[in-house]
């Protein structure tokens, strides 16, 4: 049994030394490689001062190195960070600092990219591209420089289950991404489940469409080495274009598909979709979103034999509640339930009078308890004692569960329904973004007074962001400029699309910016204009 | 002529893609042979908003099968498609 989630690859290149483990932009790895590959490069960090527990950061676009490094951060006993390669270099640089990454994987040019001070902490760069010239002798190690080492081997270090594997960057409220510590138990819980539960085999074609700082690709990446099957990483460019994108999942056979639902709705509108073309086709599951019912009907019609799944959970738990689509039910349905707890997991709704929801049709907050909850966010032990809590429901012993901040509905059959968050945290494309952060973006400009940060209901990406900010000098400040501002410290897909300007911002009684007015105000606007 | 109708067709171009894609991205500056993938001033809705500015715009129909990186890559590639597409 595996308890490591690098034992996945080594036991399945023992199975199947000669298929294909991992393909992007047009090359791939057999397993054997994989293996081999990750071997030589878990000895070379080591080489780097990588020890048990330290973090290395892999700070490139996705590609086959990208799935050899995750592997090889394992084997060395450490614990990859996935860097977002689109989000500015001032926020890499911070989260570099933040959990003291030493070591990073990246490219050349990337690596140049970063400011100094941060050039400057880390100790080793492998560039998994050729080291120029003048980076060479500065801590930085070419690619090549990987047949150097054992191949046949990795490394000895002894880990147990409840290991740090990855740590995956989110937004932040107060302004700053946090980290989710997740250790080889909390992914393996998952990934197990869903072997079992999807019956994944080496035969099945999996494709990758989350970036890999995105915890979609957990089940991607590991649920496909699991089985010795092929994991298809598809890039940022690829999934912009719908008809391009569904002749990849043809060409290519995929047989079990995992995205954000935006990334289907803009497949089901734009790409001509068609069943005789996606005969291999078997399993959709999407998560991060709610996937509006009007295109979900439409994506069933369309796929009359595709299982349909709905995956629902924080990165904090990974998943942990699913709903198969149940084609009968599904045209008289208005609403998509978030289902039941996976195995392994439990979840239940806390009401306002702190007890467990029994009773269907009412409301509480979900709460997750098991195998599968994070120890917590990275340095941040006052964050940390906030979301995951002592569980004050077991009597027994000491135990801890976390508190997702989503409200839900239990229903009479059982299944849980996703009703809104208690705080102000929304999703746009399957991105978890806290208002707040975009808020502190802005404050930091110096032409800005108050700025409030508020979400658009949309049908396709899930909400479109605005921003509503006075100036300390009238007319002294344009959109253009706090979204290039904006741009410096948050992602793209956190930068406010609207900028509305106004003198002051209206409040609530306890003298807080009124986000329920302005958001009223801006629905309505929107359907005026509508 | 053809050289003025051209160029007019890529300030148009340029004017849209900076003031509606790149500007809320926090991008005031892209060269005619960049790629607005890669510096990330197009993005999935990007890509249908330009479309859109395309029809209405150029009086063009930009068929699904055309909304491809090939076509849509940078500002001198979506001008040739214009130029192909208004010549039809």
């Amino acid at each position: 049994m595996a308890y490591m989630l690098q034992q996945l690859l080594t036991s399945s290149a023992a199975r199947f030394p000669e298929r294909e483990a991992v393909w992007a932009r047009g090359r791939s790895i057999t397993y054997r490689e994989l293996e081999t590959r990750s071997n030589q490069l878990a000895h070379l960090l080591q080489q780097c001062g990588v020890k048990k527990g330290d973090r290395v950061g892999l700070f490139f676009p996705k590609c086959v190195e990208s799935v050899i490094s995750m592997f090889a951060v394992l084997k060395a006993g450490g614990v990859y960070v996935p860097l977002d390669p689109q989000a500015p270099v001032e926020r890499i640089g911070y989260i570099i600092g933040n959990c003291g990454i030493k070591v990073l994987i990246t490219q050349d040019e990337r690596r140049r990219s970063l400011d100094l001070a941060t050039r400057e902490s880390l100790a080793r760069c492998v560039v998994i591209d050729q080291a120029t010239e003048s980076g060479n002798g500065t801590g930085v190690l070419p690619w090549s420089a990987l047949s150097d080492y054992p191949a046949s081997h990795p490394p000895l270090v002894t880990l147990t289950e409840t290991d740090l594997a990855y740590i995956l960057y989110t937004s932040g409220s107060t302004g700053r991404p946090k980290g989710v510590m997740l250790s080889h138990q909390n992914a393996l819980t998952f990934v197990e489940w869903c072997a079992v539960k999807f019956q994944i085999t080496h035969e099945d074609r999996l494709s990758n469409h989350a970036p890999l700082h995105f915890d979609l690709s957990v089940f991607d990446v590991y649920n496909a080495i699991e089985a010795g099957a092929t994991v298809y990483l598809i890039t940022e460019e690829l999934a912009l274009f719908p008809t391009t994108l569904a002749k990849f999942i043809e060409n290519h056979k995929i047989s079990v598909w995992y995205s954000v639902p935006s990334a289907l709705v803009l497949l089901l509108l734009h790409a001509d979709l068609k069943a005789e073309k996606l005969a291999n086709l078997r399993t959709i599951l999407f998560a991060g979103e709610v996937f509006p019912m009007k295109y979900l009907k439409q994506l069933a019609e369309l796929l009359p034999d595709v299982e349909l799944d709905n995956l629902y959970g924080p990165t904090e738990t990974n998943v942990c509640t699913f709903y198969k689509v149940d084609r009968g039910r599904l045209a008289s349905m208005d609403k998509l339930p978030i289902g039941i707890a996976c195995e392994n997991t439990e979840v239940f709704a806390v009401n306002d009078r702190d007890e467990i929801v029994t009773s269907p049709g009412e409301s509480g907050e979900l709460y997750v308890r098991g195998p599968s909850v994070t120890c917590g966010y990275w340095g941040d032990i006052e964050k940390t004692n906030k979301m995951v809590i002592p569980n004050r429901f077991q009597k027994n012993f000491e135990e801890k569960m976390y508190r997702t901040g989503d409200i839900v509905t239990l229903a009479e059959d059982g299944n849980y329904y996703f009703v809104g968050r208690r705080d102000s945290m929304i999703k746009s494309r399957g991105y978890r973004i806290e208002l707040g952060e975009i808020e502190c973006a802005l404050l930091s400009h110096p032409g800005v007074r108050e700025a409030a940060a508020i979400a658009i209901a949309d049908n396709l990406v899930g909400n479109r962001i605005k921003a509503i900010v006075a100036a300390h000098v009238a007319e002294s400040v344009k959109a253009a400029e706090l979204q290039q501002h904006c741009a410096t410290r948050i992602p793209k897909y956190m930068i406010p699309e609207l900028i509305e300007f106004r003198e002051s911002l209206p409040k609530t009684s306890t003298g807080k910016v009124d986000r329920v007015q302005l958001s009223r105000e801006s629905q309505e606007g929107v359907a005026v204009t509508q | 002529m053809s050289t003025a109708k051209e160029a007019s067709v890529k300030d148009q171009l340029r004017q849209f893609i900076l003031e509606e894609l790149a500007s809320a991205k926090g991008i005031s500056q892209f060269s005619d042979d960049e790629s607005l993938m890669e510096n990330g001033v197009i993005d999935s809705l990007g890509v249908f908003r330009l479309v859109t500015f395309l029809e209405e715009n150029f009086g063009v129909r930009v068929g699904d099968e055309e909304i491809t990186a090939d076509n849509l890559q940078s500002v001198d590639t979506i001008e040739q498609l214009v130029v192909r597409k208004s010549k039809k």
